[in-house]
Parts: C-alpha cells; sequence; structure tokens
C-alpha cells in the first residue's frame, strides 16, 4: 500500500527537478543569444559615454588629449571665467549663448519640419496604396546623395550670387543682393530641409492606416474641418508626430555640417563648439562636458514631455 | 420628410462620366422605416450619401421638411450616418464617442452627459462607457455607431448597409433591435441594403433602385404581391415570369391567358399594354399541383426534379414553351410526370415590361 502511495510522489518530484533543470538550461541559453545585443549596447553605446563622462572631469592636455588629473573645470568653464589676474570667477554667458542659440534653431527647425511634413504625410497617406511607395521613394531620395553635398548646394542657392538673388535682381525686386548666407536664416533653412524626412516618416507611419471615414463621420456629427481636423486628425496621428518632433530635434540640437558651412562658423551652435573644442580648442574634458551637459538637458526635456503626455492620456482615457 | 427631387448624380466628367443616379423623385414620408433596396452599384448608397451631404447633386433638389439642404456641408443637415464599418472614433472611449456630435454642437456638458448615458441605455451598453471602442465586439460596436448617430437626435438617421458586417445570428437580433429604435424614438430612418429579406422584414415602405433609378415605391406587402416590373419581381422573393397572352382590360384588371385555357381576370401593373404576350408574375408558394387534364389546369409542363427543404419541397417544372418554373408542395410528384399548374388568379401580376 505505502508503496503504491509513494510511487506517484517520487514522480512527481522526478517531474519538478526535470523542469527546473530544463528553465535553467534555458535561461543560459537566453543569457548566450543576448550576448551579440548586449555586447553592442556596450560597446557602441555606454563604453563612448563611459569615455565622455570620464574625460569630462581631467584636465586638458597642453597639445590635445587630456592630463590624467581629477578637474571640474570643465564644468565650471562652462558658465564662469577665471580672471587672468586675480583667479576670481566672474559669471559669462557665452556658451549659454550657443547653447540657447541651439535650442531656439532645433525648434524652429522642429517647427518648421512639422508645418512642412504634415501636410506632406498626410498628402502620402491619401493617396491609393499602389503609389504611395513612390511618394515615399521621392521624400527619401536625397539621401541618397551625401548631406555635405546637399549643403553646399544650399549654399549656392542663397549665397549673393546664388539662385535666389539672381533672380530677384532680374526681376528688379532688389537692387544689390541680400545677404542671406551666413545668417541664422539660411542655417534654419538648411537645418529643415536636412531633417524633414524624419518628421514626414514617423507622421505617414501612423496616418498609413487612417481609415478616411472617419473625417466623414466627424462632418456628419456637426464637426467643422477645422474641428475634425483638431478632434480627429491630429489626436489619432500624435504618435507619429511626438516621434518625428523627437527624431528632428535631438540631431537638430547636435547639427555640424549645416551651421558650419551654412553659418559660416560664424553663428555656431552647440554641435560646433563641441567640434571646436576637440579641434582647434584642444580642450577635450570641455568638448566631453558640453556634449555630456546637451544630453542631460535632452534627456531631461523629454522624460518631462514623455510624462506630459502620459497624464493627458490619463486624463482622456 | 425628405423630398428628393429631380436628382441626377455623374461622378467624372465627359466621355469617362458614370451616371450614379439619373432623374430620381423619392419622397421619404417623416417618422418611417424607409430602406433603398437593390443590388450593388444601383445608386443607393450614393443618394443615402447625398442625403447625408458626403456628396452634392449634380442637378435636382433635396428638401428636409421643406429647406432645401441639397449644398449644405454635412455638418450643418440635422442628419446622421451609421456607417457600414461604424467609423467609430479609435482614439476616444465609448461615451467620448457618443457625445462628440454634442460636443461639436455646443450644448451644455450636464446636457451631453445625460443623454450619453440615455442612449448608452438605450443600446444597452451602460457597463461600457469608459471602455475603448476596439475592446468591444462587432454587435457592440454596431449598438455604439447607433447610438453615436441618434445622441444629437437628428431628424433623419441614415444607415449605409449597417448589418453586413455582422454574422447571421447578430444580424437577425440587431434588425428587431433597430425596428424598436425607429418606433421608439420616432425618427425617420433610412436604410440602405441589398437584401431583400432583410429589407421586407424591416420596413414601413421600400424604394427598389438598379441602374441610377428607382423601379417601384411601396410597402413590404405592395413589393411583394404587385411588383410593377420584371426587375422587381425577379429580385424579391423567387419568382416565375411566365409568358401569357393579355385579351385586353376589364377596368383596373387585365384579361390574361395561357395557351388555350379559359381567360383570368389578373392585376396588372400597366393599363396601357397592347393585346398579345405579357409577361405574368407568379410566386412558387402560390402553386397548386392538379391533374394535367383536369379543368383547374391553368399551365401544362413536366416535373423536371424536386429538392426536399423541410417545410415542403420545391420542384423544377418545365413548360410547354420551355419555361422552367419553380414551385412549392407539400409533396411533390416524382420525375417525368405530366402535371397541371394551378393557382389563385388574384396572387398573379401582370409586369409592365
Amino acid at each position: 500500500m505505502a508503496d503504491i502511495v509513494q510511487q506517484p510522489a517520487t514522480g512527481s518530484q522526478n517531474l519538478q527537478q526535470a523542469v527546473q533543470a530544463r528553465a535553467k538550461a534555458k535561461r543560459r541559453v537566453r543569457l548566450f543569444l543576448l550576448l551579440p545585443a548586449l555586447g553592442i549596447i556596450g560597446i557602441f553605446g555606454l563604453a563612448p559615454l563611459s569615455i565622455a563622462l570620464i574625460y569630462s572631469f581631467l584636465e586638458p592636455g597642453t597639445y590635445g588629449g587630456v592630463e590624467w588629473s581629477f578637474s571640474t573645470d570643465a564644468y565650471v568653464q562652462f558658465l564662469f571665467e577665471r580672471d587672468i589676474f586675480d583667479d576670481t570667477l566672474g559669471f559669462n554667458s557665452a556658451y549659454l549663448q550657443i547653447f540657447g542659440r541651439s535650442f531656439g534653431l532645433a525648434i524652429l527647425t522642429m517647427c518648421g519640419t512639422l508645418m512642412l511634413g504634415f501636410p506632406v504625410a498626410y498628402f502620402i497617406a491619401a493617396r491609393p496604396p499602389e503609389q504611395r511607395n513612390a511618394w515615399l521613394f521621392a521624400i527619401t531620395l536625397p539621401f541618397w546623395t551625401n548631406l555635405l553635398i546637399r549643403t553646399y548646394s544650399m549654399l549656392l542657392i542663397v549665397r549673393d550670387e546664388g539662385f535666389i538673388n539672381l533672380a530677384l535682381m532680374k526681376l528688379g525686386v532688389i537692387g544689390a543682393p541680400m545677404q542671406m548666407l551666413y545668417t541664422d536664416g539660411a542655417v534654419l533653412a538648411g537645418l529643415v530641409y536636412s531633417y524633414l524626412p524624419f518628421m514626414i516618416l514617423p507622421i505617414y507611419a501612423s496616418l498609413e492606416k487612417f481609415d478616411f471615414a472617419l473625417l466623414e463621420a466627424g462632418h456628419d456629427l456637426y464637426a467643422s474641418r477645422i474641428q475634425v481636423f483638431r478632434h480627429i486628425i491630429i489626436p489619432i496621428s500624435r504618435p507619429g508626430i511626438v516621434a518625428g518632433c523627437a527624431l528632428v530635434l535631438i540631431p537638430a540640437l547636435g547639427a555640424y555640417i549645416t551651421p558650419e558651412l551654412l553659418g559660416g562658423g560664424k553663428k555656431l551652435m552647440i554641435g560646433n563648439l563641441i567640434a571646436m573644442q576637440f579641434g582647434s580648442g584642444r580642450n577635450w574634458p570641455f568638448g566631453s562636458a558640453a556634449a555630456l551637459i546637451l544630453m542631460a538637458v535632452v534627456l531631461i526635456a523629454l522624460l518631462l514631455s514623455l510624462r506630459a503626455g502620459a497624464e493627458k492620456e490619463n486624463r482622456h482615457g | 420628410m425628405i423630398d428628393v427631387r429631380h436628382v441626377t448624380k455623374k461622378f467624372g466628367e465627359g466621355a469617362t462620366a458614370v451616371m450614379a443616379l439619373e432623374d430620381v423623385s423619392l419622397i421619404i414620408p417623416e417618422g418611417s422605416f424607409f430602406t433603398l433596396l437593390g443590388p450593388s452599384g444601383c445608386g443607393k448608397t450614393t443618394l443615402l450619401r447625398l442625403i447625408a451631404g458626403f456628396e452634392l447633386p449634380s442637378e435636382g433638389e433635396i428638401r428636409l421638411d421643406g429647406d432645401s439642404i441639397g449644398h449644405l456641408p454635412p455638418h450643418k443637415r440635422p442628419v446622421n450616418t451609421v456607417f457600414q464599418n461604424y467609423a467609430l472614433f479609435p482614439h476616444m472611449s465609448v461615451a467620448r464617442n457618443i457625445g462628440f456630435g454634442l460636443e461639436m454642437l455646443k450644448r451644455p456638458k450636464t446636457e451631453i452627459a445625460a443623454t450619453i448615458e440615455e442612449m448608452l441605455d438605450l443600446v444597452q451598453l451602460g457597463a461600457f462607457a469608459a471602455r475603448r471602442v476596439d475592446q468591444l465586439s462587432g454587435g457592440q460596436q454596431q449598438r455604439v455607431a447607433l447610438a453615436r448617430a441618434l445622441a444629437p437626435r437628428p431628424k433623419v438617421l441614415l444607415l449605409d448597409e449597417p448589418l453586413s458586417a455582422l454574422d447571421l445570428k447578430l444580424r437577425k437580433g440587431m434588425q428587431s433591435e433597430l425596428k424598436r429604435l425607429q418606433a421608439e424614438t420616432g425618427i425617420t430612418f433610412v436604410f440602405v441594403t441589398h437584401d431583400q429579406s432583410e429589407a421586407l422584414a424591416m420596413s414601413d415602405q421600400i424604394a427598389v433602385m438598379s441602374a441610377g433609378a428607382v423601379q417601384q415605391v411601396g410597402t413590404p406587402e405592395d413589393i411583394y404581391t404587385a411588383p410593377q416590373s420584371r426587375f422587381v419581381a425577379d429580385f424579391i422573393g423567387d419568382t416565375n415570369i411566365v409568358t401569357g397572352e393579355l385579351l385586353g382590360y376589364d377596368g383596373p384588371m387585365a384579361q390574361i391567358r395561357f395557351g388555350e385555357g379559359r381567360s383570368l381576370s389578373v392585376k396588372t401593373a400597366s393599363a396601357t399594354l397592347v393585346p398579345g404576350p405579357v409577361h405574368v408574375a407568379l410566386r412558387p408558394e402560390t402553386i397548386t399541383i392538379c391533374d394535367a387534364a383536369s379543368d383547374a389546369a391553368l399551365l401544362i409542363g413536366t416535373v423536371r426534379d424536386a429538392t426536399y427543404f423541410g417545410a415542403g419541397s420545391q420542384m423544377s417544372i418545365r413548360l410547354e414553351d420551355g419555361t422552367e418554373i419553380q414551385a412549392q408542395v407539400d409533396r411533390p410528384s416524382p420525375a417525368g410526370t405530366l402535371v397541371g399548374l394551378n393557382c389563385d388568379s388574384a396572387m398573379l401580376q401582370v409586369l409592365a415590361d
């Protein structure tokens, strides 16, 4: 009797052990399969960031590179200027101004690409499915050419002897060429042009499955065209708008080539400032610090906007 | 009351233009359940969209209670639509979907909340107010679409094949639910369908449409028992169309004879046909079988085959002139026998074409 009762108990014990062993093996395999991904994130993501973080707390070497002694000078330098004579710290807003200009230009770039990109994305989403790929191809076509070349051609258009000035002078609108190159306007136009596809593509993705019967339903329920746009089209494409804004704002903040060429190095943006520290400035710690400060500001802004978005969602839910 | 006057709708221009509706005139009485019935491409949905305002007529006029509305945009018409695929707003809760129309009309918040409550009760979805619409089943989405369209209390509710996406059992349930809602609210329902049994079951009046024109308007009984044309007779239920000889008219009735038989007094769709061969509609369930040699036999034919369907059998019979007709009988005769067909002459109808 006792034997018979025991039998199933050992059976289930064995089963349990087998299940546990299997689960353990599975975990090991899973970890092993994750290694390549973890490796890539570590080598290309975390390692460079760590290097930048470490360098930002070191002293600059005379011919570039770093001296291995701890210093917070790089961060202090960002806001203050050390007087050459009495070594006191005075507030210096020069770098803050560059940050300010960068944020201003990046936000304007985001607004510009949104204003231009949204109608284009909507237009493509409203085409018959078999035509859409051709339109998307046309949008991505400029990517096939190097950004440097595209920016140079922009330069040729806006310079004093460029296409716009020549055309306006021929038409007699202006007597002498307008100064357009090396202005904030030129940099903005260049940025909008470069980043437009990054706005169009995510908005298109969010509108791709859009049911256009919803527009009729809205009109039918007493919504005017503007109300339909506000209450139906915008909320449904919001994920695409948010993604597009992030995809444009973040790289626009760190833009280098466009302000370098179209701003002529006079209208500095953060990207130029950082590049300068690693190049002619020979101040690697300060370059690293500037890059990390930029990253911190962007991260905080993103987190805040995400939280605001989530709260909005909750209230409407 | 909706008064559609000489409405024509053309899509496109020139040689490639498609005529969707051609000189359609129709009166839809207030508070009725009115059905536009026809095969796909007959123009019924175009007519509905013209009343909703999604399309504008190429010619003609649409009046609602005397006011011309044919050229107003959809959001200025006191008319709401239940769409074929519901077109519910995916980013809003059930309650906000239902309240959307009133919100756009800038009604006070308390009124909107009360109406949403009332509509949820009306369509029996009280527990689902806070749900997202994509968490609902097809039948529930259908009811939300109904509630959303009814909430602003439109003068007319337009329904564009709203039941076609539901399975058979749900569809039957929704048919009676729609009838109930129409009776409870007293709102004029204009219902578009290609399903003739649905139209017969639900409507106060049916307009049968084909090729961009209204073929016949009448109560379901009118349409079924007194079809005017071959098209209507064919489209509504199963019909046999046989050839008889028109002898003349006796008041409103036509005098008809089949073969060498006696003359019959029969309802007619037209009082202006010339004597000679005419088409007569004969419903399968009105036919009785008798001896071929008997006096009662109006038509004589040979039994081809019979199909049992539970409540009776469907017999296929070939007449002497080669026409194949269907008859529903309790007990079928064996294939190959010569039988006589009899029918109450009140159930026959002479067609106009």
